[in-house]
């Protein structure tokens, strides 16, 4: 059975085209941005200032959707990349930091040492956000696996001067739902995929073949780890991972597999949501 | 020979730290006098292990010891730990018969 997109994705790739138009990151008419949304927007503006470096970015209208990014450290990631007017936009936004246990900020992590520091403060993140001392455990394993295929795949072969991932997460208690993303701006699933598997064709049947446990890594054996990712994703929290890299988007969860081809990214956006009690 | 691997950290993470570790377990193991055949992975307080490290150490124990029997402890009070060491080892296990 062909199952559907998540519906907020569905909406966001309905309408991408008008927000990444050439020459700009226009997410101006954005009223409220998902994890998933706020990685896309990262990605995007990495490519653009690779490409352009002018740092020509549009930041939404909405007032509180420019609180909710200054919360989460936008401005942060928007100097680091040199987009100064914007980052000034949300620094110059007055608001009274407190602490929220449903949101882990926008945090960038060069480094697989600085993503492993990570982890311990992960795992009290999920345990805040209301997972179970198993549960906090086990999404950390999914969350540590998501961030080592970031860095062993791309060592020594970033695209461009941006490496590390790109991570954030959003609780939404009352849906009792958990939103978390790694993004990074790095070779993707055929950049790492092709050497091992010439015969690849898209994107797509790229992710396809990273989710069935095959591995980039010509006379090593590795794998598996994004199949545990999959399973524990799936089994135990019932919920989903989705991947977008080039420019294929590949959901799983289950009620199966949907895939198709977008627009395409510099690297790679992964996502998984778990569900809870 | 008994490691407690709560001396490599509490949460055991990435396939370079899985090899450091190996590369480790060896100074540790050629300057020690036991001389048992055994090593016992001794995961006590280990709060989370990841797979990559899992795979990556385990294996590249049984690699560099392949007389040796690697035996696995302490892992009662932590199921994902078992789940992890679980599918690290069917996965060794399918490799060998591949060969």
């Amino acid at each position: 059975m062909m199952k559907a997109m998540d519906p907020h994705i569905e909406f966001l790739y309905q309408h991408i085209s008008e927000w990444i138009p050439a020459g700009t990151v226009n997410f101006s008419h954005f009223t409220f941005m998902h994890p998933w949304d706020i990685g896309l927007v990262s990605l995007a503006i990495v490519k653009h200032q690779a490409e352009k470096g002018d740092g020509n970015i549009v930041l939404p209208e909405n007032t509180d959707l420019r609180a909710y990014l200054k919360r989460m450290h936008l401005g942060s990631l928007l100097h680091e990349l040199g987009c100064t007017s914007a980052a000034d936009l949300l620094g110059a936004i007055q608001l009274t930091e407190h602490t929220t246990m449903n949101i882990q900020e926008i945090l960038h992590c060069r480094y697989i040492d600085e993503f492993s520091a990570r982890l311990g403060h992960f795992e009290k993140m999920f345990r805040n956000f209301g997972l179970d001392e198993e549960d906090a455990k086990r999404a950390v394993v999914i969350v540590g696996e998501l961030g080592n295929n970031v860095f062993d795949h791309n060592l020594g072969n970033w695209p461009t001067n941006f490496s590390g991932s790109i991570i954030a997460a959003q609780n939404y208690p009352r849906l009792k739902r958990i939103e978390m993303i790694i993004a990074d701006a790095g070779v993707g699933f055929m950049g790492s995929l092709r050497g091992a598997f010439p015969d690849l064709k898209s994107d797509v049947e790229a992710i396809k073949k990273g989710l069935s446990g095959h591995s980039g890594w010509i006379g090593v054996r590795r794998g598996n780890g994004l199949q545990t990712v999959q399973r524990w994703t799936i089994d135990n929290f019932h919920g989903a991972l989705t991947i977008h890299s080039g420019n294929g988007l590949v959901q799983v969860d289950e009620h199966g597999i949907e895939a198709r081809e977008t627009v395409p990214i510099l690297g790679t956006l992964a996502q998984f949501v778990l569900q809870y009690e | 020979m008994i490691l407690e691997l709560k001396k490599f950290g509490k949460i055991l993470n990435s396939r370079s730290s899985g090899r450091e570790a190996v590369l480790r377990v060896r100074q540790i193991i050629n300057g020690e006098k036991d001389t048992a055949d055994d090593i016992v992975l001794d995961f006590s307080e280990v709060d989370v292990v990841t797979p990559s490290f899992a795979d990556e150490f385990i294996r590249g124990l049984k690699e560099t010891y392949p007389r040796k029997e690697i035996k696995i402890q302490g892992t009662k009070d932590n199921a994902v730990l078992r789940e992890v060491l679980k599918i690290v080892e069917e996965a060794e296990s399918a490799n060998s018969k591949k060969k």
